[in-house]
């Protein structure tokens, strides 16, 4: 156990390395050390802003004089904040050249105290730049991409695809020498578990290499290899390999997270994310559907499945805990992982102020959150809002016809009502009015304006009913309807701070005659409340035996109000009074009587309503809607929830979060997207189809060079960009500026956003084709092979590693979709929180058992100790990229884990049967595991193995199955 | 520490010589760089230092510090401090009455309604030791250490959710995805027995704490860092039995076989890593000989399981401080205990004050003083730091869920005053370190936040909360977090 303590340069830069050299050895994922990082590019002594500059002032200036501090007023993340403090051409008038040379402990920058004076070196980069022009530029990630010319080289004919000249380019500058070509038989291991997860069988390597002996030229080959891409891209497998990389970004799991983290049916997104891929969905299109797909016109069944993305978000159904604090945590937690996923921005910094590095603003960061406030998901516990999808993809097309159908007769419905509930003529408010209670709840009545309401004091109890008795106005003769308004109790403050909602369960209306001292009690036909798609039908308050109706569930912000409209009109002798009883029996997470605390009554005679008891129309409609509903129920669905925004009246305002919390509230905000980047489309409204739009967009400088780079990293080990999750000033600069650059300009246009296009680029390239063998005299100089010398090899995913080993022992089961599965789980390890969630592992016979890894069941607070023992993010937040470890546990799980001794278990039957020989059978097997011959002495060591079990056959071919499976060349790519 | 064992020295030693001497560093740069990666540019040209063969001094970054390893244990739930520790007989006083609204205003709670009434402690108090720190008699076991103790009564936490508040305990942050302290601590000071975890996890067995894992999950620290959760119960670790009828010398001779397999994969290719996982797979071949002995309280005599309250076979928090104990004596660096239950709302019989409450007392007073106990009879007091906490406190006022009064008598979350006590190296003992309020609802001398408490405990260990740190995200991530913390001098031995 070492630890090491490297340089102290500056405090902020001071960096702490300590490495368990006994338990782990991480997978180099890193910088170049020995080479620098950044393209050689411009003139010789240019000095380049982005690649010279910029890294000295964030390193020495910007912790001060940055986005969160800008002391004296000065930041270096705002140039045209800081541009006066160089003046170009002229050192003597720069502030900044003259203060960090200064040998005055109080003039010179950074203060002593707060790091070491520059470096000679970094001085004299500063001199260059202020006597060259002191050209401050846009942060590079920030500038759209533009294409770059195909560097010249000495030898055009190794390239491949269009990535090598630039690959080769790089390495000719640094006098390195490309490695040969794998074997192809290499090639074809690499290119299918990267392509589809699995490793080829031992016919499709046949079938390659045969075809490969034939090809006579360079050209043929090349045809061989493309040929077998376009196999492997076509393969169901393909989507099911890729769709766990973008799983990780938008953090899917199967389960809600946090307090109890009980069960989410959210499958249907990950089955769309698999075909998406598979059917190569346009980047860009899978971008919008996904961010607002609900948004798009006549919106498809896969258009809302695909915003069940941003419904990954945590829930919390703890007890006691507030709704609305856990609805604003999944809106800003769609709002960073929108930035993390497509963008590659440390957005999140901004939650709390302004970017540290990044010219992003704290109030952009709330302006941006705006796009996603107006959804109505609110942390319940039922999922809602949630689309009833078919299980059957064929029927989507059909379903969603129905359902657009019915919601648009239902909304005709709604309007129609609510036309005559929302004319305020319509109402005469009741004043003297009287407020009673069944418990201790203890309630006063207020004169407000020209009404009277009545308001709780202090402690609610459960199960609460309000009797409200008042004189019905002089001169009503006839009632029509009542309405019931309920409010918050402090109407301003829940504007933006909402409080504890209510639920009618039930409630009841009499008229009491003067002369008469029982109640008459009125008859309500249908109640009409204010939302044309409401969580709870309000009609549930006039059925006895449900304890839901008219409700603001969970949160009321504003004044909410049904009306109940008579069944038939009442004549209302003189003196009459209104009483009306509201009963509430809902307690939201155990802890929260959800009761109307405030409200008023107002009564019409407004033939408006009559009339609207023998509407034809109305009713003609409600006959189609519940034809539409018998429809509907035909087609066996399951339940995703869904993005859906709140009707307009009922839209919520965005704040300014004071130091990033929601208690703490500034000045309100618009949507929209940050200054520093192109402006979104002006054409559209600005809500989240419009911002969608703006991430796809040609202006756009990040989308497509954070999707290329996510590819490139998964292919070569290492992005581009190291820092896959930051393209900010803090993250890395490319190791190929140029060469990244070209990949996202084609991907945007050549390849139209075709992910299996750019693949196909990528491993047919050359660099990609090179032989991984590691050349001792690069290992020192670019260990990282950030520099491409070498093919890629580094340890499988952990998907791939369980995938594979059932391939290989022909256990593997290639049923797709559907419910997430659950193979075997060590015992002691499924303790969830709530008893109910049983994980029940499919008997041996069962093709459950054996299903790729994608389909197992993700639960957050209990990660599948195999794949959490291989890097696999607990997917609580968005995991831009994995770390690759190195433990003993790793050998622990592919040595005892039940998944994996029965996979040797098989893998031993099928070399037993395989041949008759033992020399022949290892071959066999090793070919099938590794994907090439062995060699002779790889033959006896294991014909050895197998002699040393003569008397324990079936042992022996276990334990020749497990060391295959568990080679490091099997367990690599 | 870094004791490394022979074996382990030798083998790094072979490796330099076979492979040039710069073979692993080339992999421990890559795991430096991995982390410098996030930072700007050049930066880590400089950085990037090889970690073996160096002349600098390692332990330069330490502040000298007396404390080897931590034994926390933590009470999920938030246990009643009134119940406990903070004895506060002016609320006695007001037993029963009206919670005055000044308590009420502008705070958030998790159950309470309205207006509650104030609740005095439900059971009698008495000073103990030399020091006279207070203890109620529900622990009157643990009330013998009262001199050995160091209390903090003015804990304060921003959380009062189980999960978050959990979270913030043990990882500083309320959210998920951050290292906890047990992974900060083994990723700086790394482990004093190879053959172990160095961050071992025993859990009491009923409820998994609400967020799981995540409590002693090692963020974005690289995974050999989290916290490896062992079982007095069946597999101690996950997979470290080998399946039935593989003997110890089956497995031996089919590691020989892979490892010769492997060095020819490595003479072919080059790639360091193989040479690391051969080596891993030899660690795993040590850890499951190693976990299962150190897992084994059979071994104990029956006065010390007496002591305990052991009972070997049973899944229980007598049973994991006796097994803290052992993995203490084998040098494991951060022993954490969760025990479960304290959640004394009175909505149950068993989460009541006046019901639940007093056996969970029961089932933890024997236990931890015993732990106390054999530490010190073994020495291991001298270099071993004991904490006790919850993730808050509770109310002086009952609970009124639903705005009814209770069948039970319970408190809800507090998070303005809680106690946490610690034991052992480092700490004064006999003391007590800030008040609450006359009736306990809020810490007001010397309130002490979370923050506060990780920075002291690092510093306890010999870590500067300020310059230990992790480039993430942007952001030079302290366990500490961004706020400023404080080191607590007057605990400080």
């Amino acid at each position: 156990m070492t630890i090491k303590l490297p340089s102290m340069l500056h405090s902020r830069l001071f960096s702490f390395i300590a490495l368990a050299t006994i338990y782990c050895c991480l997978d180099c994922v890193g910088q170049l050390n020995a080479v620098q990082v950044g393209d050689v590019v411009g003139e010789e002594g240019v000095v380049m802003f982005n690649r010279d500059v910029r890294p000295i002032l964030t390193k020495h200036c910007t912790g001060c004089h940055g986005g969160v501090k800008q002391a004296a007023g000065l930041s270096f993340v705002y140039p045209e904040e800081a541009s006066w403090t160089a003046e170009a051409g002229d050192l003597e008038d720069s502030v900044l050249f003259e203060r960090v040379i200064s040998d005055d402990p109080d003039e010179r920058m950074p203060p002593p105290e707060h790091g070491p004076p520059l470096s000679k070196q970094e001085i004299e980069t500063l001199k260059k730049w202020i006597e060259q022009g002191a050209d401050w530029k846009t942060h590079w990630a920030f500038e759209k991409p533009k294409n770059a010319d195909v560097p010249k080289v000495s030898d055009p004919k190794w390239a491949t695809t269009s990535i090598d000249p630039f690959v080769l380019s790089r390495l000719e500058k640094e006098n390195i020498k490309p490695s040969p070509d794998a074997q192809p038989a290499r090639w074809l291991r690499r290119v299918s578990l990267d392509l589809t997860g699995l490793p080829p069988t031992l016919q499709e390597r046949e079938d390659f290499l045969s075809r490969i002996a034939e090809s006579k030229t360079a050209g043929q080959k090349n045809s061989v290899y493309a040929d077998e891409v376009d196999r492997l891209l076509a393969l169901p497998a393909y989507g099911e390999r890729w769709a766990s990389v973008w799983l990780d970004q938008v953090r899917y799991a199967d389960s809600k997270g946090l307090g109890v983290d009980g069960r989410r049916n959210i499958w249907k997104y990950r089955d769309w994310v698999i075909d998406a891929l598979n059917k190569d969905l346009a980047y860009d299109e899978f971008t919008v559907k996904q961010i607002a797909g609900d948004l798009l016109p006549d919106a498809e069944m896969e258009d809302l499945i695909a915003t069940a993305v941003h419904r990954l978000t945590q829930s919390n159904e703890e007890g006691g805990t507030d709704d609305e604090e856990f609805r604003v945590a999944a809106v800003l937690d769609r709002v960073n992982t929108t930035w993390q996923a497509w963008q590659g921005i440390t957005f999140g910094c901004t939650q709390c102020h302004a970017h540290p590095y990044d010219p992003i603003r704290h109030e952009e960061f709330y302006q941006f959150a705006g796009f996603f406030n107006n959804t109505q998901d609110s942390d319940l516990n039922e999922e809602w809002p949630v689309v009833s999808a078919p299980i059957d993809s064929s029927q989507y097309e059909s379903a969603a016809k129905l359902d657009r159908e019915f919601e648009s007769v239902k909304t005709e419905i709604w309007e129609r009502q609510f036309s005559a509930v929302s004319k305020d003529k319509n109402w005469q408010p009741l004043t003297g009015l009287m407020a009673k209670t069944n418990n201790q709840t203890k309630v006063v009545v207020k004169t407000v304006a020209n009404r009277d309401e009545y308001r709780t004091v202090d402690t609610v109890t459960k199960g609460t009913q309000f009797t409200l008795t008042a004189p019905v106005p002089d001169g009503l003769k006839q009632l029509t309807a009542i309405r019931f308004t309920a409010l918050p109790l402090d109407s301003e403050k829940a504007a933006t701070d909402s409080e504890w909602g209510f639920v009618v369960s039930h409630l009841e209306a009499r008229l009491i005659l003067p002369d008469n001292k029982t109640p008459q009690p009125i008859e309500i036909g249908r109640i009409v409340g204010d939302e044309p798609m409401p969580f709870h039908d309000p009609n549930g308050s006039l059925n006895p035996k449900s304890n839901v109706g008219f409700s603001a569930y969970t949160r009321i912000f504003a004044a909410r109000s049904a009306a109940l409209i008579l069944k038939e009109p009442l004549e209302v002798p003189a003196g009459a009074k209104l009483q009306v009883v509201l009963k509430h029996r809902i307690l939201a997470l155990g802890a929260f009587p959800l009761i109307a605390r405030r409200g008023h009554l107002a009564v019409s005679d407004s033939k408006d309503f009559s009339d609207l008891l023998t509407d034809k129309q109305l009713n003609s409609l409600k006959g189609k809607l519940s034809k539409l509903k018998a429809n509907r129920r035909k087609i066996k669905s399951t339940s995703v929830p869904v993005l859906r925004e709140r009707p307009e009246h009922l839209s919520r305002p965005q704040h300014v979060f004071i130091r990033g919390l929601f208690l703490t509230k500034d000045k309100q905000v618009q949507p929209s997207t940050p200054a520093s980047f192109a402006p979104m489309p002006k054409n559209l409204p600005a809500n989240r189809l419009a911002m969608a739009k703006w991430l796809v967009s040609g202006e756009n400088p990040l989308t497509s060079r954070v999707a290329v780079n996510r590819v490139w990293a998964r292919l070569f080990g290492v992005g581009l960009v190291a820092t896959e999750e930051d393209f900010g000033s803090s993250g890395d600069l490319p190791s190929h500026p140029k060469l990244l650059d070209h990949l996202a300009v084609k991907f945007q246009g050549d390849f139209g956003w075709k992910q299996k296009e750019l693949l196909k680029e990528l491993v047919l390239s050359r660099t990609y084709r090179q032989s991984s063998v590691v050349r001792p005299e690069l290992l020192e100089r670019d260990p990282n092979n950030r520099l491409l010398a070498r093919g890629p090899r580094h340890r499988l995913p952990a998907e791939t590693i369980r995938d594979q080993a059932l391939a290989i022992s022909g256990l593997l089961q290639t049923k797709m979709y559907g419910k997430p599965v659950h193979p075997p789980i060590p015992a002691g390890v499924w303790t969830p929180f709530s008893g109910k969630d049983k994980w029940e592992t499919p008997k041996r016979d069962s093709e459950d058992r054996y299903r790729k890894s994608i389909y197992t069941y993700t639960k957050r607070s209990i990660p599948y100790p195999m794949f959490a023992a291989f890097d696999c993010p607990s997917r609580e937040v968005n995991a831009p990229r994995r770390l690759r470890s190195n433990t003993p546990t790793h050998a622990l799980t592919t040595l005892n884990d039940e998944t994996f001794v029965e996979c040797f278990e098989a893998f031993a039957k099928q070399i037993q049967e395989s041949a008759k020989e033992p020399q022949q059978q290892v071959k066999l097997a090793f070919t099938s595991a590794t994907c090439r011959e062995p060699t002779e002495s790889e033959v006896n060591e294991l014909v050895m193995l197998l002699d040393s079990y003569a008397d324990d056959k079936t042992r022996g071919y276990q334990t020749l199955a497990s060391v295959l499976l568990n080679l490091d060349e099997v367990l690599t790519k | 520490m870094n004791r490394r064992s022979l074996s382990t020295e030798m083998f790094s030693r072979q490796l330099a010589q076979t492979t040039r001497r710069h073979f692993l560093q080339g992999c421990a740069t890559g795991l430096g760089a991995m982390w410098l990666g996030m930072q700007s540019g050049q930066n880590q040209a400089s950085a990037s230092v090889p970690l073996l063969a160096t002349d600098d001094d390692p332990h330069s970054v330490r502040i000298p510090a007396k404390v080897k390893r931590v034994i926390f244990l933590h009470m999920i739930g938030a246990p009643s401090q009134l119940e406990l520790f903070d004895f506060k007989p002016d609320l006695k006083r007001l037993d029963g009455e009206n919670c005055p609204q000044s308590f009420l205003e502008g705070k958030r709670f998790a159950f309470i309604q309205g207006t509650p009434k104030m609740l005095g402690h439900q059971f009698p108090f008495k000073q103990h030791g030399e020091s006279g720190a207070w203890f109620s008699d529900r622990l009157p076991h643990l009330a013998k250490h009262a001199d050995d103790i160091c209390f903090i009564k003015s804990m304060q936490t921003d959380q009062f959710n189980h999960g978050p508040a959990q979270l913030m305990v043990h990882t500083g942050q309320p959210r998920l995805g951050y290292p906890s302290i047990g992974s900060w601590v083994t990723y700086g000071m790394g482990t004093e027995n190879e053959n172990l975890p160095g961050f071992m996890v025993l859990l009491s067995g009923g409820r998994l704490p609400r967020v799981g894992k995540a409590l002693w999950s090692g963020g974005f620290l690289p995974s050999v860092y989290q916290g490896v959760q062992c079982r007095s119960k069946g597999s101690p670790i996950l997979n470290i039995a080998d399946p039935k009828g593989t003997t110890r010398d089956h497995r031996r001779a089919m590691l020989d076989t892979l490892r010769r397999m492997n060095k020819k994969s490595y003479d072919q290719f080059g790639d360091p890593e193989t040479l690391t996982r051969i080596e891993q797979y030899e660690m795993a071949f040590k850890m499951q000989a190693a976990v299962p002995e150190a897992m084994d309280i059979t071994k104990e005599s029956k006065k010390t399981l007496e002591m305990y309250g052991a009972k070997p076979g049973k899944t229980s928090l007598a049973n994991n401080c006796l097994l803290a104990r052992r993995m203490a004596q084998e040098g494991v660096r951060f022993i954490q205990l969760y025990d479960w239950g304290w959640d004394s709302h009175g909505a149950s019989k068993s989460e009541a004050i006046n019901e639940g409450f007093k056996k969970k007392c029961s089932d933890m007073d024997k236990p931890v003083a015993a732990l106390l106990a054999d530490l010190k009879d073994h020495n291991l007091l001298d270099d071993t730091l004991v904490v006790w906490s919850g993730e808050f406190g509770r109310t002086p006022m009952r609970e009124n869920r639903g705005g009814t009064e209770m069948k039970f008598v319970g408190r809800d979350h507090n998070p303005s005053a809680f106690t946490i006590w610690m034991a052992g190296a480092g700490i004064k003992p006999g003391m007590t370190y800030g008040e609450t309020d006359e009736v306990g609802y809020n810490a007001v001398t010397n309130p002490v936040q979370l923050r506060d408490f990780h920075a002291t405990l690092l510093h306890l260990l010999g870590f500067d909360h300020k310059k230990f740190f992790v480039p993430f995200q942007g952001l030079n991530q302290k366990l500490t977090g961004v706020k400023e913390a404080h080191v607590i001098e007057e605990i400080l031995a």
